[in-house]
């Protein structure tokens, strides 16, 4: 993750738990499924905090007829780089902010339209991950994948952080998830089992 | 209704057996026949024989294919302002470069006075058509003269003749399409070389001059005696091209190409080629060039090896004449968004933007129905 704010893209429609916003052409630089990401609020200095949580491509007509057709790489390009392709980054809110403190939970008001998306850098993400208290937005929202989306979010979140910090963060979301989830095992097992992975990418193979 | 189908069908399919017999069998009558089908507006044959076919030439690793479309907004005299718009869309695709190819729209709006009028008359309709094409072919000639050295084709959609109207007088006519013609010169001056590409042609100008042929040349009989080919499509004919083939060059009867472009040296020629590839149904294109084209092979294999290569992309039509068409679209919110931002430019400088009452009732009864009860 690079520490410079990147535009995502603008905001297409809003509600309070969340926001859709549009982008023409996918850069390699936009940010991933569980990515960190900040709208400006309604407010002077608030911000809105999300994960995106979703990437969609629209169907095109006009793309369909080279699905199958081996389209030559000029083609490929053209379709990528010049043509608008209508692609839609779906965002779970999971925080705001006032310009003092960062809160864990829904905004009093959503982004509005055409307010622009940036991608948190690592000392916004570092900042939001102090808590975990956002743990608990995801873990409700029924429309999105929630487990793969806090495991990915929580491998952002570990990068954030130099190297030798990594284990001991991931350590302590796994005991925030054993608190919040005690009642559901078999969740609480998934979600720690892919922890464990990011912990044995982040180079430590200590588990719970 | 199904039987009136089937009965049109049969007819339909011994009437191209028959064009096809007598492209057989008058083949080699192009020289005899090339001064009457003048007389009958039938195609005119060039040097190759009528049933004469080129295969599919060999391509250069590189080569580049410009094409260019436009669309325009017609002015509305019951619109809160009096305005056009012309747009024209463009697209530079390097074959074998790997490169994406260069995109561009390049809009005109004409609203002052000098813009809209031309002798006195709104420019409209078929008027603004006619500056369209100027537009399209103007914009071919800039990016052929940009592009480097090496083998390039311009296409346009449609037709290289252009459209003029006749109860004009000769002279504005001529103004008109030397206005065209030069930028086709300027094209040929860059080095590369020109075509227009019409998709499913309904012409029948060859139909025509097989018919002369059929009544010995007679040009006075051919006009007196029904010709059972007249509604018969010049391509059902040529559904037997094999794969990637092209016909015989004909030159075109049409009499713009006759009193204006032949005497520049640039009257336009045409054929019919298959763009389809082995085992394929056939797909018949009409491809117009013209004469300084028609008359270098190697660059008039050129562009029916390009045009096939182009058209093989989509599958049957050149897949930068496609682009340039999107490029070149407007589409009803970019409409409203223009009438927006006139509108807004006009209050800026305290001026109410008013349509006519006509146009204001359109605007309230189209805005959607409803209805109250049952």
């Amino acid at each position: 993750m690079k520490n410079v704010n990147l535009r995502v893209g603008r905001v297409l429609r809003a509600s309070t738990r969340g926001f859709t916003i549009g982008c023409a052409v996918m850069q390699p630089d936009i940010p991933a499924f569980g990515s960190f990401v900040r709208a400006d609020g309604a407010t002077p200095h608030s911000a809105i905090y999300g994960l995106i949580y979703d990437v969609s491509l629209e169907d095109d007509p006009f793309v369909r007829q080279f699905i199958s057709a081996n389209p030559p790489e000029e083609v490929v390009r053209d379709q990528r780089q010049n043509r608008q392709v209508p692609i839609e980054v779906s965002v779970l809110t999971v925080g705001c902010a006032d310009g003092e403190h960062i809160y864990h939970c829904l905004p009093a008001q959503p982004p509005i339209t055409l307010d622009w998306l940036y991608q948190c850098d690592e000392e916004e993400v570092r900042a939001f991950t102090a808590r975990f208290d956002y743990f608990r937005l995801v873990l409700e929202a029924r429309e999105t994948p929630a487990d793969e989306l806090l495991a990915a979010s929580l491998r952002f979140a570990a990068a954030a952080r130099p190297e030798e910090e990594r284990a001991g963060f991931l350590t302590e979301a796994g005991r925030e998830l054993s608190r919040l989830l005690a009642g559901d095992m078999v969740r609480l097992e998934g979600l720690l089992r892919r922890l464990r992975a990011e912990m044995l990418r982040a180079g430590k193979s200590e588990a719970w | 209704m199904g039987g009136e189908m089937a009965a049109r069908q049969h007819k339909y399919d011994s009437l191209v057996k028959l064009a096809r017999r007598w492209l057989e069998q008058y083949a080699g009558q192009g020289e005899l026949l090339r001064q009457p089908a003048q007389l009958v507006r039938a195609a005119i044959p060039t040097a190759e024989p009528l049933n004469f076919h080129s295969p599919l030439p060999p391509l250069p690793p590189r080569f580049t294919v410009v094409a260019a479309d436009g669309s325009q907004i017609q002015p509305d005299r019951h619109g809160a302002v009096l305005y056009y718009l012309i747009n024209i869309g463009s697209l530079v695709y390097r074959h074998g470069s790997g490169e994406a190819p260069l995109a561009h729209s390049e809009p005109f709006l004409g609203y002052a006075e000098e813009e809209l009028y031309e002798d006195g008359l709104l420019l409209s309709g078929n008027l603004l058509d006619l500056r369209r094409d100027i537009a399209e072919v103007t914009r071919l000639a800039d990016l052929c003269a940009s592009e480097p050295q090496g083998p390039v084709v311009a296409l346009v959609d449609g037709t290289l003749l252009l459209w003029v109207l006749e109860e004009r007088s000769e002279e504005w006519q001529r103004t008109q399409v030397m206005r065209y013609l030069d930028q086709l010169r300027r094209i040929r001056e860059s080095g590369a070389t020109v075509a227009a590409f019409a998709s499913r042609p309904r012409r029948s100008e060859v139909s025509r001059l097989l018919h002369l042929a059929s009544v010995d040349g007679d040009a006075q009989r051919a006009v007196r005696e029904a010709n059972p080919l007249e509604h018969l499509p010049d391509r059902a004919i040529f559904e037997t091209l094999p794969p990637g083939a092209r016909s015989a060059l004909f030159i075109s009867p049409a009499s713009v190409n006759q009193n204006f472009y032949l005497p520049a040296g640039q009257a336009v020629h045409f054929f019919y080629l298959n763009l389809s590839a082995e085992e394929e149904e056939p797909v018949i294109a009409r491809i117009e060039v013209p004469a300084w084209v028609a008359e270098q092979p190697d660059q008039l294999a050129l562009v029916h090896a390009a045009i096939v290569a182009q058209a093989r992309i989509t599958g049957d039509y050149p897949y930068a004449l496609a682009r340039a068409d999107e490029l070149a679209f407007i589409s009803a919110p970019e409409r409203e968004a223009l009438e927006e931002m006139i509108a807004t430019s006009m209050m800026r400088v305290g001026v109410m933007p008013t349509p006519s009452p006509k146009a204001y009732y359109k605007s309230l009864t189209r805005s959607g129905r409803r209805r109250y009860g049952r």
